[in-house]
């Protein structure tokens, strides 16, 4: 007798195609992310990992060559263990270029409060960092008038290298965007971002990495950008003082 | 689940403990015993050895990122470390599926299907038991599993090869878990 499926048994077989790896694009993302909220469907999907797992016992072993492993040791040397566990907390996109995508840091903007129309400006400050204690530039970005300026913190002038500003956000599609190349003194042109939606800038996410002077002659990161987190600068003071 | 014979799945939980803890020589050691396994698992999926290459150190950044989470009493250790590399390869291959060639070896890997002598008894039934459960399929619903196991098909890949519409290899994948399923439990 042909049962009906319960929704139970449904989300079961849909969680045993995902393990397999045959569930099309979107459901395999979707069941992806929803796994990291929900302790249930994480279980089932451990569940069926172990199922399943004795199939890869035919697999032929491959040793890896030496350098795979030093690669990995590379990209733990060059971040510490701060950085590393902020990439546990995000969520969205992935930075890649052609070489360095699994060099590449993950950039969040996180907005953590509703904004008040009656506030002249609403300032939010994305902290560039390398580790937890001191950040590498402060940008900030006005909503109202989308003007933007970056300071140094502890980030350094390289003489052979310039600093480039890039945004990413859905709207844009899949790569980033460059904002500027900042100057010598780390200036920026303070309306780059003045053709952007403040609904957009809300929810971007920008980074910052090292280009040839001049900036990346391919359009795109060539080197892995640091990454920073947007804050809502706290009141209704101006922030922008250059 | 075996890696190799010398490192026994409760050594391979104790390095993901400590490794946990940024213990990166623990790191080092649990590399060195698990890689080879992962590598084989991921290049049976993309079938190219750089871009493999490039999974596996994905992969194990993960793990040291991730070894936090692990919990030996809800997964064994050389499984969730296989599903994750597993699952960044398959990632990988849905984002860029032009990127993998397929060759006849796979199809007739699967004709002669055998599973290799396992050391430990326990895993030898373990091996034995999935393989004995998916044997009970008929033959092409053996197949299917087993090419979208190993070799990363996706229903599109399934559909072509075995001539079936898509819906049709939905049902019948689901069907074939839910059978391997229940026998598994009997």
């Amino acid at each position: 007798m042909p049962g009906i499926m319960s929704e139970r048994d449904d989300l079961d077989l849909q969680i045993a195609e995902y393990v397999l790896g045959t569930l099309p694009a979107d459901e395999r993302n979707a069941l992806s992310a929803r796994r990291e909220r929900d302790p249930t469907v994480d279980a089932r999907i451990l569940e069926w990992e172990e199922r399943l797992s004795p199939l890869a016992d035919a697999v032929e072993p491959v040793a890896p060559g030496p350098e795979v492993f030093a690669r990995i040791e590379r990209v733990l040397d060059r971040d510490d263990s701060n950085v590393i566990a902020l990439r546990r907390q995000v969520k969205r996109w992935r930075w890649s270029t052609a070489i360095t995508s699994i060099a590449a840091l993950v950039l969040v903007a996180v907005m953590t409060f509703q904004p008040q129309p009656e506030t002249a400006t609403e300032s939010f400050v994305a902290v560039f960092q390398h580790n937890d204690q001191q950040p590498a530039f402060l940008l900030t970005v006005n909503l109202n008038d989308r003007q933007l300026s970056i300071r140094p913190v502890t980030a350094e002038q390289k003489p052979d290298k310039s600093y480039q500003l890039w945004i990413k956000a859905d709207e844009l599609g899949p790569n980033p965007r460059s904002v500027g190349v900042l100057g010598d003194q780390f200036q920026i042109d303070r309306h780059a971002l003045s053709q952007y939606d403040p609904a957009l800038l809300r929810e971007a996410t920008f980074g910052i990495s090292e280009e040839p002077p001049g900036g990346s002659p391919t359009g795109q990161p060539t080197s892995p950008a640091i990454h920073g987190f947007l804050y809502p600068a706290g009141d209704s003071r101006d922030n922008n003082s250059d | 689940m075996q890696s190799d014979s010398s490192t026994s799945s409760a050594d391979v939980s104790a390095l993901i403990g400590r490794v946990a803890k940024s213990d990166r020589a623990a790191f080092a050691s649990l590399y060195q015993s698990t890689a080879p396994k992962l590598l084989g698992v991921v290049l049976r999926i993309l079938n190219n050895r750089a871009w493999a290459d490039e999974v596996i150190q994905d992969t194990y950044l993960k793990i040291w990122q991730k070894a936090e989470q692990f919990d030996a009493a809800k997964a064994s250790p050389i499984t969730w470390m296989v599903s994750i590399a597993r699952n960044s390869a398959i990632d990988e291959l849905r984002k860029h599926p032009a990127g993998r060639t397929t060759n006849d070896d796979e199809l007739d890997q699967m004709a002669g299907q055998q599973s290799t002598a396992q050391d430990q008894l326990e895993d030898q039934q373990t091996v034995t038991r999935l393989n004995h459960c998916i044997d009970q399929l008929e033959k092409e619903r053996q197949d299917m599993v087993r090419l979208a196991y190993l070799n990363g098909w996706s229903r599109d890949d399934l559909a072509s090869q075995f001539g079936q519409p898509l819906n049709t290899v939905k049902t019948w994948l689901r069907r074939a878990l839910q059978e391997i399923k229940g026998c598994l439990e009997s």
